[in-house]
């Protein structure tokens, strides 16, 4: 394992300066709506066309840097077909975030979006925006209550094709507390920010929680996050 | 919207996907999204299983290898000719084991599954179940963004509405109308990716029912509501790792990693994405000859062959990537080797009894029967879910979460016996051995996974407490009895002796060691019978006492797990004492078995060192740390009977 300690910054007595929090955080929401892109984006700044679906979960990290505070995501992508919920309470048990992602076109995969230039139908097996709001209300209802959820509205690439209007989601997501952007995996829009806007809003006070879901697990002495892009 | 025009539309949507694979590429010019459809690229990027690749590829197969799979070719065509005879059962095994030889894997594939007698027993069957499909399935929309996503990178599925992705999708509708308890999961696509591969659209179609209803394979328990064979198989994997390599279990626990974020599509499609393609489809000839067992020894092989690399990364992400996608990019073993130690781990665990999981329970098989038709209810029709978990998905959770916790247990446990350095200068002052120029050996029994794991805990915690220098905080701990005590899920508690959990290399450890696994050790050294001698205790020994059985010595009520028989055949030196018979039977009666521990002088070829002790210990499962008069004299868990320690 790496000896410096995160790339923090060190102080002349060479105590390390920032605090380093780790946060779990659960991708919910309907297939192919773009969780496990987000995720590709955020952590490794990639993007392929023809994500593999995820089947049962995917676990990845990232660190990004506040402050005062470094914040270590474990990241939890889930399946989103119907059949891999029940397993989704085991990703989201003790997570302290979650993002909740729809598709702004409201669309199927990408045949069904070829289609709709010809035929402008709402596809209604396919309304990923209710089903984003089920996610978060199972997450209210099940999820830590101090959980910090935010609501995605990916794909904002397509604007021509959307479905679910910025205010409306806006409006939903204001109602219940949620963080709300919109965002694409596809051009990076919104896609750090989302999780910066998260990591900041995550309490990240010292003795928060004691290791539940409440707060930040602090990092135990020996416990080094691995060295990462940041604070550079 | 009411529900009248909510279903019109969802069977519009239906008919218009359908409508479009149907159509099929030539007839959609100019309506197929350009990015949907990546431009065709050159055939040298193109390996011989129909991958492409981003670089150029390195090299044509060796001519050397090509050659041989020619000779090879001349003797399976020669065997299908006859594949009832017995020259061919008797063959068989043998050479599949040596891989089918790629273009003959569709005709061997086909016999393996029977798909001919099955295809004539069941004549326009499958043109029946898609028609049905078109008009009635409710799993069209998922399979069709699935299509969209599998083997992209494979020349049969690269264009969007190619051929072949329109008969993935046609297999995959007519399969979830045929099977109606399945449907369609996610997963299922791989399955018949690989299959159309190899075969056309309706011999892979019989060959997926194959593959999930046929008692060799099962595969319909993986893929139902609850996955209850997934949990089956997932338990399972984890006994195999804990018997046979309890290390890297623990160090899974450690960072918290489940078998089913690792492993699961191994058990859900073989491999498929996994390892290389062309390890894969090895593991696939095998997997349809001999079945599911072969899921289970491939599982512990990869593991088995990758444990050391897997046992230095730590951190969960490390090892899932590791694990999920640089095997799958390079699984850094000859296939031959792979598939060599494949058939030995087969038959390592047929030894144990644990090459098999058991017959499958009746809730893993299909209750209706195929091939009828059965009307989706509204809700499937119009894709609305379902507002509560079934029974079947309650029970999944269940488990998989009871599995979780039980692994944050083992790992609360874990980290509780580390979190304290036992550290030189407790043996400096404390407890200097005298019994240099001696190793032993230590016979444990392993009591995981019964009721005694509260001992387990409560012994661990003990040797914490005990070691507790630096463990400051004991005293804010509350009763050490509450603690134990504490159900399975609330062991938050114990994480505070996590705080010092060390990360030093331990230099004592002396993995390289080579010895008998029958533990009279192979040096030809005399066997004395001893017990740990004991020293006065120090104030770093433990302060307090604690309800619990008499023990061996008073000082050592909260630690003392090691306990040493004594062997009166063998000349005992005269510094070490043995321990008394009423100490001896106060063990047996906890653990049942008695703990024999050898000490070794170092004279002849010994190869311990002056002034070591040598550790082995047979049992697999026991963690124990080794602990002399109430200290830990060794952090690490004794956890391997492969491995000796040597102690300063």
């Amino acid at each position: 394992m790496a000896t410096n300690r995160s790339g923090a910054s060190q102080r002349p007595n060479g105590a390390p300066q920032t605090k380093v929090c780790q946060f779990k955080l659960v991708l919910l929401g309907e297939s192919a709506v773009g969780k496990s892109s987000l995720v590709l984006r955020f952590v490794k700044g990639q993007f392929h066309e023809y994500q593999e679906s995820t089947i049962g979960a995917a676990f990845l990290t990232q660190t990004v840097c506040l402050d005062d505070t470094t914040v270590k995501f474990e990241i939890w992508d889930t399946a989103g077909q119907e059949r891999y919920h029940s397993l989704a309470p085991m990703y989201y048990r003790g997570a302290q975030a979650a993002i909740v992602v729809y598709d702004i076109t409201n669309q199927g995969g990408a045949g069904v979006c070829g289609m709709r230039a010809i035929f402008t139908i709402e596809l209604p097996t396919r309304d990923t925006f209710g089903r984003a709001k089920n996610w978060v209300k199972e997450l209210q209802r099940q999820a830590s209550p101090s959980i910090v959820i935010a609501l995605a509205g990916n794909k904002s690439d397509l604007a021509a094709k959307r479905m679910v209007e910025f205010d409306e989601a806006q409006a939903y997501a204001d109602e219940n507390g949620l963080l709300f952007m919109e965002t694409s995996a596809k051009t990076a829009m919104n896609v750090n920010d989302i999780f910066l806007a998260i990591a900041n809003k995550l309490p990240k006070s010292e003795g928060a929680g004691g290791g539940s879901a409440a707060g930040a697990r602090r990092l135990a002495d020996g416990e080094q996050p691995r060295s990462s892009t940041c604070c550079k | 919207m009411n529900e009248e025009a909510l279903l019109s539309r969802a069977s519009e949507e239906r008919e218009l996907i359908f409508e479009r694979y149907e159509r099929g590429r030539e007839n959609l010019v100019g309506q197929i999204d350009p990015w949907e459809d990546p431009e065709f690229e050159e055939y040298h990027k193109t390996d011989r299983y129909g991958f492409i690749h981003d670089e150029r590829l390195p090299q044509k197969t060796a001519p050397q290898k090509v050659n041989a799979e020619v000779e090879r070719e001349k003797k399976w065509i020669k065997m299908l000719s006859q594949w009832d005879s017995p020259s061919t059962k008797e063959k068989l095994h043998r050479r599949i084991y040596k891989g089918i030889p790629l273009s003959l894997r569709m005709n061997v594939w086909s016999k393996l599954l029977d798909i001919n007698r099955i295809k004539s027993e069941n004549i326009g069957k499958y043109q029946k179940m898609l028609k049905l499909a078109k008009a009635w399935s409710t799993d069209v929309r998922q399979i069709d963004s699935d299509v969209n996503r599998q083997f992209r990178e494979h020349q049969f599925y690269r264009e969007r509405y190619s051929e072949k992705q329109c008969s993935l999708f046609n297999v995959l509708c007519a399969y979830s109308m045929f099977n109606s308890e399945v449907g369609y999961c996610q997963g299922m696509s791989g399955l018949a990716g690989v299959l159309l591969m190899y075969m056309d659209e309706e011999d892979a179609f019989w060959a997926l029912a194959v593959l999930l209803t046929d008692k060799r394979y099962a595969m319909h328990g993986l893929y139902i509501e609850g996955f209850p064979k997934l949990t089956r198989f997932l338990e399972h994997h984890d006994k195999i790792l804990t018997k046979f390599m309890p290390k890297l279990k623990q160090h899974f626990d450690k960072f918290g990693l489940d078998a089913i974020l690792y492993s699961l599509k191994w058990f859900f499609v073989c491999f498929v994405e996994r390892v290389p393609f062309s390890l894969c489809l090895r593991v696939w000839d095998i997997y349809l000859l001999d079945g599911e067992r072969v899921i289970t020894a491939m599982a512990y092989t990869i593991l088995k062959l990758h444990k050391k690399t897997i046992m230095k990364l730590n951190d969960m992400d490390l090892i899932v990537n590791y694990i999920q996608v640089k095997l799958h990019k390079d699984f850094g073993y000859e296939d031959d080797v792979v598939i060599y130690h494949l058939e030995r781990s087969m038959e390592e665990l047929k030894r144990a009894k644990l090459d098999y999981p058991g017959q499958p329970p009746p809730s893993e098989l299909p209750k209706r029967s195929l091939g009828m038709f059965v009307e989706p209810d509204k809700r499937s029709k119009i894709g609305q879910r379902a507002e509560n978990f079934s029974e079947r998905e309650k029970q999944a959770r269940a488990a998989v979460i009871s599995r979780r916790e039980k692994a944050e247990l083992d790992l609360q446990v874990l980290r509780a016996s580390q979190s304290d350095t036992v550290s030189d200068k407790t043996l400096a002052c404390g407890a200097p051995l005298r019994t240099s120029q001696a190793s032993m050996d230590i016979h444990l029994e392993s009591p995981i996974p019964s009721p005694n794991i509260k001992d387990v805990i409560q012994s661990r915690k003990h040797s914490e407490v005990a070691s507790g220098a630096r463990c400051d905080s004991v005293s804010g701990l509350g009763s050490r009895r509450s603690l134990a005590d504490t159900s399975v899920t609330s062991t938050a508690d114990l994480s505070v002796f996590s705080s010092g959990r060390s990360h030093a290399p331990d230099n004592s450890l002396d993995t390289h060691s080579i010895v008998s696994d029958d533990g009279t050790g192979s040096d030809g050294s005399g066997i004395c019978g001893m017990s740990i001698q004991r020293a006065p205790s120090t104030a770093h020994s433990t302060p307090r006492g604690t309800p619990h059985p008499p023990s061996v010595s008073p000082m050592s009520d909260d630690v003392v797990r090691i306990h040493v028989t004594y062997n009166p055949l063998s000349a005992s030196p005269s510094h070490l004492q043995p321990i008394s018979p009423s100490k001896m039977k106060n063990y047996n009666e906890i653990h049942h078995k008695p703990v024999s521990l050898g000490f070794y002088t170092s004279n002849g070829n010994n190869r311990s060192t002056d002034n070591r002790i040598r550790i082995q210990v047979p049992s697999e499962e026991l963690l124990t740390p080794v602990v002399d008069s109430g200290r830990i004299i060794n952090q690490r868990y004794i956890e391997s009977h492969t491995e000796l320690y040597d102690l300063k």
